[in-house]
């Protein structure tokens, strides 16, 4: 009896022990969570806690950042991220780049993310600057930089600047100061950010970063058709269209363009193309 | 002199044979199998990770061979008083000191070097799965950053022996090693936030700030041999860098080696 | 051969101020070539007062020294082996290579050394497990061991602090023989026990030690020249230093 009795007793605790495990999880997820924060503890201190293991700390904020990111990938609810939620993505960046101000993926991850979909630009301008003082061998941060002055910021002269720092830089591809002629006498702003782009996606590696850019590319060689068209049936007809269907019905074109945003592209008052989807 | 290395020798056999070196070995493998894995989630500097792996793993498993192997040889001789065998030959207190100490020198350097075959075997396989993400790679920092590994763990083993040399157990050797690693680890990044502590938006007063400055000579400055983010991001080291480093390290081993010599001097074994 | 002259070791007990008299003016010589038995119950001051001997403790008053030489030098212990009370060694190490340390600390040449653990391994019985670590070891073969280490560089003078604790009967016949040995090889033994057999079968001169003070030295056969017995000439001193056991 001595011998079986261990023997007994397990046999009924299994059992129990598979089913309370259900329980026990249901009642996890179901307990109140807390307001949801932003705050990340500040660098310095961060710095003082890793001790001598800063590199790896860097690491494992960068990929807890990454994997927080793409565990939003399933949402449905546009914006993907609530505004905390954005705050806390640029903190962990940043908190990542104070441990090591040399490591290249959170700029780039931040360039990604936090430009388009969080708009921060200025956030991730100052992230990037970081970086561009650190990593002086790499000519891409400085280019960043210069394309969110320009496309988000509208500051032409400081993208100009940046990019001519870019073009100093090893690897540098040749058309940089070109570009910055570009935009210091602002020529179509449009036809600038495509040139940018089409830099941006041969850089590119990653292929959802790709196809992001390039459904970019796609919506603003789009727009740049309409802009060209509307400019020629101005030249033809003394005044711009009232709505982009007259270009078509004037035989200035044949069909308007899809947005690949799932949008449509009109034309506003004061005569610039837009569309309903706003690129998003 | 042969009664110094006599000592060595039997630290050293006594140490390698330790159980516990099998432990920290085994867990420095997973460690080390683990990289090819968190690397793999790394977008682009993937080199940079491989080598902050491998050179943590290096580096921590060293830490534990110096806390849990290191004081335990002293402590065996001082708890378990072992210590007879050896204080009934010929030799003086301050041989004991210094045989056990090179032996456990020894231990850290035979340790260290077959670790970081393991860990540079990781980096490589790493290298061979990504090969294209791997800018900058360079191997004679890493090397250099094993090296300063070694003399940061020989100058943290030395403390062990300063304080095995008056404290009556074991377990406070272990707390006051663990103290000095810590302090001796973030020490810089302490003074330099105390000494601008706006940066984080707290008032610091001038008493803690001087505290904080008396430590910084005190204590070592453990953080002086951590070069693995240099390693990783291939950056070059300067060779008086080197020099003043290492110079370092050799001062305050000694120092603290013939502080212990003549705590332990006028120890008794009752 | 050994002289301790006017020893007092105090030692303090705890946290609070009690302190131990551990010895009082201990004053004591031992004879080159003779077995000296140091007999006293439990905490007596035998180990303390062969502590002392070995440099492990300092005396707070007092002098002692063997051959001549001062026992804080570290020279003094070229010609000393010392066999402690249960004795501890490191536990992976072989007894080979326990004896070759002890050796080469000692100052001998290898080839001595090789010669020497050779002929003590046999002598102490442990040739067959000369190369197993001496964690695998019994009591008693670590003792041997312990003797081994005591005797491999052929010191002049042997202290053993209760040489047959915890031995079998076999293993307690091995010591004595090699204490009588070591006698015939005109070496000096100095050892302690509490064992009065022991003490009656190996000694030429006895002191019996009670409460750190010494009571009584005299030749063994004078004491038991009549018709006392060790044993009553034991308690009747422990008597008179008033029961004398301090726990």
């Amino acid at each position: 009896m001595q011998r079986v009795l261990p023997i007994i007793l397990i046999l009924l605790l299994l059992p129990i022990h598979v089913s309370i495990i259900s329980k026990v999880t249901e009642g996890k997820k179901l307990l109140p969570k807390g307001e949801g924060t932003s705050y990340v503890l500040p660098p310095p201190i961060l710095k003082i806690m890793a001790l001598e293991f800063d590199g790896l700390a860097s690491d494992f904020l960068f990929l807890q950042g990454l994997v927080f990111f793409g565990s939003t990938s399933e949402r449905k609810e546009r914006p993907r991220l609530k505004e905390w939620e954005w705050r806390w993505f640029y903190n962990i960046l940043n908190a990542s780049t104070g441990l090591d101000p040399y490591f290249f993926d959170p700029y780039y991850v931040a360039q990604a993310h936090l430009t388009w979909e969080g708009n921060m630009p200025r956030e991730t301008n100052t992230l990037l600057e970081k970086g561009s003082r650190y990593r002086d061998w790499e000519w891409m941060l400085p280019f960043y930089i210069g394309f969110n002055h320009f496309y988000f910021l509208q500051e032409n002269e400081k993208a100009a600047f940046y990019l001519m720092d870019a073009s100093k830089r090893q690897g540098a591809p040749s058309l940089l100061p070109q570009l910055a002629a570009r935009l210091m006498y602002k020529a179509n702003r449009t036809e600038n950010a495509i040139i940018f782009l089409q830099e941006m996606i041969k850089r590119t590696d990653d292929d959802a970063l790709k196809k992001m850019y390039e459904t970019r590319l796609n919506a603003l060689k789009g727009i740049l058709f309409l802009e060209r068209a509307t400019a020629v049936y101005q030249d033809r007809f003394g005044r711009r269209p009232e709505r982009l269907d007259d270009m078509i019905t004037k035989n200035v074109i044949r069909e308007i363009p899809k947005d690949p945003y799932g949008g449509e592209f009109y034309i506003d008052k004061d005569g610039t193309i837009k569309t309903t989807s706003e690129l998003r | 002199m042969t009664a110094i290395w006599a000592i060595a020798v039997i630290t050293f056999k006594e140490g390698i044979r330790n159980r516990a070196i099998y432990g920290i070995s085994i867990f420095a493998l997973l460690l080390l199998g683990a990289n090819l894995l968190i690397s793999s989630m790394i977008m682009q500097e993937v080199g940079k990770v491989a080598v902050d792996m491998a050179l943590s793993t290096v580096s921590f498993a060293g830490l534990l061979l110096v806390l849990f192997v290191g004081i335990n040889l002293m402590a065996k001789d001082l708890d378990k008083k072992t210590i007879y065998m050896v204080l009934s030959r010929p030799i003086s207190r301050p041989q004991y000191i210094l045989g056990k100490f090179f032996g456990m020198a020894l231990l850290i350097l035979a340790t260290i070097s077959i670790l970081s075959i393991f860990a540079i075997i990781s980096i490589f396989m790493v290298k061979l799965s990504y090969p294209g993400y791997f800018s900058r790679f360079s191997w004679p920092p890493i090397l250099l950053a094993i090296s300063f590994i070694t003399i940061s763990l020989i100058l943290l083993s030395a403390l062990t022996f300063l304080f095995a040399s008056f404290s009556s157990t074991s377990f406070i050797t272990l707390i006051l090693t663990i103290v000095s690693y810590i302090i001796g680890q973030s020490i810089m990044d302490v003074k330099a936030l105390v000494e601008a502590p706006q940066a984080v938006g707290i008032q610091v007063s001038p008493v803690t700030v001087k505290v904080v400055q008396a430590a910084y000579y005190i204590f070592p400055n453990l953080s002086i041999f951590d070069i693995k983010l240099q390693a990783a991001h291939g950056l070059p080291i300067s060779l008086s860098y080197i020099f003043w480093a290492v110079s370092y390290g050799a001062v305050y081993t000694c120092l603290t080696i013939i502080l212990a010599s003549i705590i332990f001097r006028r120890r008794e074994f009752p | 051969m050994i002289k301790i002259e006017g020893i007092s070791k105090e030692f303090k007990e705890g946290i609070g101020s009690r302190k131990v008299k551990a010895l009082e003016h201990l004053t004591l010589e031992i004879h080159k070539g003779e077995v000296f038995g140091f007999l006293g119950p439990n905490g007596a001051g035998k180990s303390t007062a062969i502590k002392i001997l070995i440099n492990l403790i300092s005396p707070d008053i007092g002098y002692a020294s063997i051959m001549g030489k001062d026992v804080s030098a570290k020279d003094t212990r070229r010609h000393v082996g010392y066999l402690p009370e249960n004795p501890y060694f490191y536990d992976y190490l072989t007894a080979e290579e326990l004896l070759w340390f002890g050796g080469r600390a000692s100052g001998l040449s290898p080839s001595v050394i090789k010669e020497r653990t050779n002929e003590l391994l046999n002598r102490v019985n442990l040739q067959a497990a000369r190369k197993r670590q001496l964690r695998t070891y019994s009591k008693g073969m670590v003792q041997r061991a312990g003797i081994a280490l005591a005797l491999i560089h052929d010191p002049d003078v042997v202290i053993l602090d209760e040489p047959m604790s915890g031995l079998d009967p076999i293993g307690r016949k091995m010591v004595g023989d090699i204490m009588m040995e070591l006698k015939a090889q005109g070496k000096t033994v100095f050892f302690s026990s509490h064992i009065l057999t022991d003490i009656e079968r190996f000694c030429n001169r006895v002191g019996i030690i009670v409460g750190g003070k010494l009571r009584l030295v005299d030749r063994l056969d004078n004491l038991l020249s009549g018709t006392a017995t060790l044993e009553n000439i034991f308690l009747k001193e422990v008597e008179k230093a008033g029961g004398g056991i301090e726990i």
